[in-house]
């Protein structure tokens, strides 16, 4: 045969046009700006940005599904995302966003790149979005990302292999995108960008691999770099006396933000909490404090600088990233901040210079250390000797993990998914490389023993109720003006709580473990409850006894009966 | 140890990269590897086969020396029907390949690692039709982080 002899098979298409999708939604991010944002919680029937508000509150002041009547709620929609071909880290995926609704249509993140922009009232798809993303990118450590953030008609997300992306809000298209880490260097990109101003903020992931955190700032329009902002400090710099004056620890220190900030427009500062120092587990290669990982960086949002900064773990040796929420509240008339670490302590910080006020336990379970009410911290187990096994309370996944708590302006409580497990660390050491795992030991997390709660704190630390749970909780926490808090459990129920008593009031099987982040809206003055479902990540550090649960992919929507 | 000769030989004496005879498939990426050409203006170009009752992508890896615009030639020349499932930013690219049929696809990647590929079809994927495209090079130096240069392994 010749080639004229074959047929016109013609030009691949867009895969998306062989669905029922109308690849079009309707023009309403177009009026979502800074201004707006900076409200967000007195629209609380869309759910703006990345917490609902930039107090990291999680807070909703919805009520028509209250403590009264949730036991009539019920699923009304469903959103499943499936499958076609490989993707990076198969075994880790997980659905771990928190959606964005703005009046009336849904942005939801997911893994492998996708976003898609669903009907918020009956969850009809109506266009996605999928980044090309290598099978081989380093991935610490799932394929996951938490979610978008949305102004002046772009929807903006990061990418596993570190592109920062804006796309057509009412179709899809990319308008600009711009790499934002190295992925040789085993950065990736997981946390959902926060508008600031006329700026998206958003930091790297990698910690992992010993790469050397940073804050970005990208102009919102054209993304033009604005800022690089590092976590480690170069020799000479503030900071750098922390780390060893010789060698370059500092150069693989860690210390990424992988979780979106919190941010006060009066003290003009983002709060970015950091992660772990590399190699995790082996301090012998990085003496001194190691700023600044395991730290709250309180950084000027118009010049990168960081104004001053809180260490919750000086010289980490367990793998107690701090990269968790900061949530910003008030208590007599004092600008505060707290902030639960995987330490196990609860943080309560002034705001507005870093002085702290007082530290708490929130977990039954701690011997890695002690934290005084005053903040002296005093290290008692950690793997010390080469090739010595060392157990210790919390584990490297923490008291909690990176899902965030919630604060209740009407209660002043603020509700925290806990994890009670422990873990045996081996220090092994190795050599740096660049794109190799550096963590500096064997690790294995408890297979049995545990537990976890949904607990309920005063401002002060004082715990006033605890949902029990006969494993870890490892889902986002999310509370409403209805008296009610929602948690997801990793068996797969989704649970509504008295706010005031911790009483359980509403329980659905999801049919697969929560990691994700619930959120509430209202569309037509009627409101919804949606919980992202999908098992998976760093799962056999989290919880490895359910480490062959079900992954699922799944976004549901609860509503009252109308 | 083995040369790549010794490894070629041993895979197909083996039976691993054909159908039916140690496998049932062929084992994936144990075809032939080509590499993009490249055009003045940066767009790359190639040209993926699949060869009669192979059931796999000739080459099995094509590699692209850095990121950015790939357009390929896609021609079918088995004796049965096969698709074509390809990665590229912002939507994957299908192509229906009927019988003896030849088609086009535009495709962009913007960063090094490698992307599969696939028939998304009965089990054309796992016979042997998922094929791996290689982008070569670095992130761009804007991109990269301040620091001394690492050690590779």
């Amino acid at each position: 045969m010749t080639a004229v002899d074959y047929a016109d098979a013609g030009e691949a298409i867009d895969f998306t046009s062989l669905t029922a999708m109308a690849n079009r939604a309707p023009d309403v991010t177009s009026s979502v700006n800074y201004e707006r944002i900076l409200n967000a919680r007195s629209e609380s029937h869309n759910w703006l940005t990345y917490y609902g508000a930039y107090d990291g509150q999680r807070y909703s002041l919805l009520d028509q599904i209250n403590s009264d009547n949730v036991g009539k709620m019920g699923p009304v929609w469903m959103f499943q995302a499936g499958a076609h071909g490989l993707i990076a880290g198969a075994g880790t995926y997980a659905f771990e966003a928190t959606p964005i609704v703005v009046d009336g249509m849904m942005y939801v993140t997911g893994w492998d790149g996708q976003l898609w922009a669903l009907d918020a009232k009956n969850g009809n798809l109506l266009w996605r979005y999928k980044h090309a993303v290598p099978f081989d990118v380093s991935l610490c450590c799932g394929n996951v990302n938490r979610g978008c953030a949305v102004a002046n008609g772009k929807v903006y997300m990061v990418t596993p292999n570190a592109h920062l992306l804006a796309l057509d809000a009412t179709d899809g298209k990319t308008v600009w995108s711009k790499t934002s880490g190295d992925v040789r260097a085993g950065e990736s990109a997981t946390m959902a960008p926060l508008v600031v101003k006329d700026t998206l903020i958003t930091g790297s992931s990698g910690g992992e691999f010993g790469s050397r955190g940073h804050l970005d700032c990208w102009d919102l329009e054209t993304g033009e770099h604005r800022w690089r902002s590092y976590t480690v400090p170069k020799p000479g710099e503030p900071g750098s006396e922390t780390w060893p004056a010789d060698g370059e620890a500092w150069a693989r220190g860690g210390a990424n933000p992988w979780i979106t900030g919190t941010y006060d427009p009066e003290t003009n500062l983002y709060y970015a909490g950091t992660g772990n120092p590399a190699p995790d587990f082996d301090g012998e290669v990085r003496e001194g404090d190691n700023l600044f990982t395991d730290s709250v960086v309180a950084v000027d949002v118009d010049s990168g600088e960081i104004r001053w900064h809180y260490q919750f773990t000086p010289h980490d040796l367990w793998d107690y990233d701090s990269v968790m929420e900061n949530i910003l509240f008030e208590r007599d008339g004092k600008k505060l901040l707290g902030h639960f670490d995987k330490n196990g302590y609860f943080f309560v910080l002034d705001r507005i210079n870093g002085e702290l006020q007082h530290v708490t336990p929130f977990v039954d379970r701690i011997d890695w250390g002690t934290i005084t009410r005053d903040g002296k911290v005093t290290p008692r187990r950690y793997p010390d000797k080469e090739g010595e096994p060392v157990h210790f309370f919390p584990g490297p996944a923490g008291a909690k993990e990176w899902t965030h708590a919630a604060y209740n302006q009407q209660t002043e409580m603020f509700y925290v998914p806990v994890a009670d497990l422990g873990a045996t660390a081996t220090r092994r050491r190795r050599e740096f490389k660049e794109g190799q795992p550096y963590w500096g030991a064997a690790v294995a997390v408890d297979l049995d023993d545990m537990a976890g709660s949904i607990s309920a704190f005063d401002t002060h630390g004082e715990e006033k109720w605890r949902w029990r749970n006969d494993y870890p909780m490892a889902s986002s926490v999310c509370t409403t003006a209805g008296n009610l808090v929602f948690a997801g459990a990793p068996t797969g129920e989704f649970l509504g709580l008295d706010a005031r008593t911790g009483e359980e009031l509403f329980r659905f099987q999801c049919g697969s473990g929560h990691h994700g982040s619930p959120m509430t809206y209202s569309v037509d003055g009627k409101q919804y409850v949606a919980v992202p479902v999908g098992w998976g990540g760093w799962l056999e550090g989290i919880i490895p006894g359910l480490l062959s649960a079900g992954h699922g992919d799944a976004l549901i929507a609860f509503a009252l009966p109308d | 140890m083995t040369t790549a000769q010794d490894r070629s030989d041993l895979v197909s004496s083996l039976g691993l990269d054909a159908q039916n005879k140690a496998t049932i498939g062929a084992v994936l990426n144990t075809g032939s590897i080509g590499t993009a050409t490249e055009r003045a203006d940066g767009t790359m170009e190639a040209t993926i086969t699949i060869r009669e009752d192979t059931i796999a992508w000739d080459p099995a890896i094509l590699v692209m020396p850095h990121g950015g615009d790939l357009e390929l030639t896609v021609v079918n020349d088995d004796t049965n029907t096969h698709s074509a499932l390809f990665p590229s930013n912002g939507d994957k690219k299908f192509l229906w390949l009927l019988n003896h049929s030849k088609g086009r696809a535009r495709l962009n990647l913007d960063g090094p690692g490698y992307y599969w590929y696939s028939s998304p079809h009965g089990n054309d994927e796992g016979r042997g039709l998922t094929a791996a495209i290689v982008v070569q090079g670095e992130v761009p130096p804007e991109a990269r982080l301040d620091r001394p240069d690492q050690p590779r392994p």
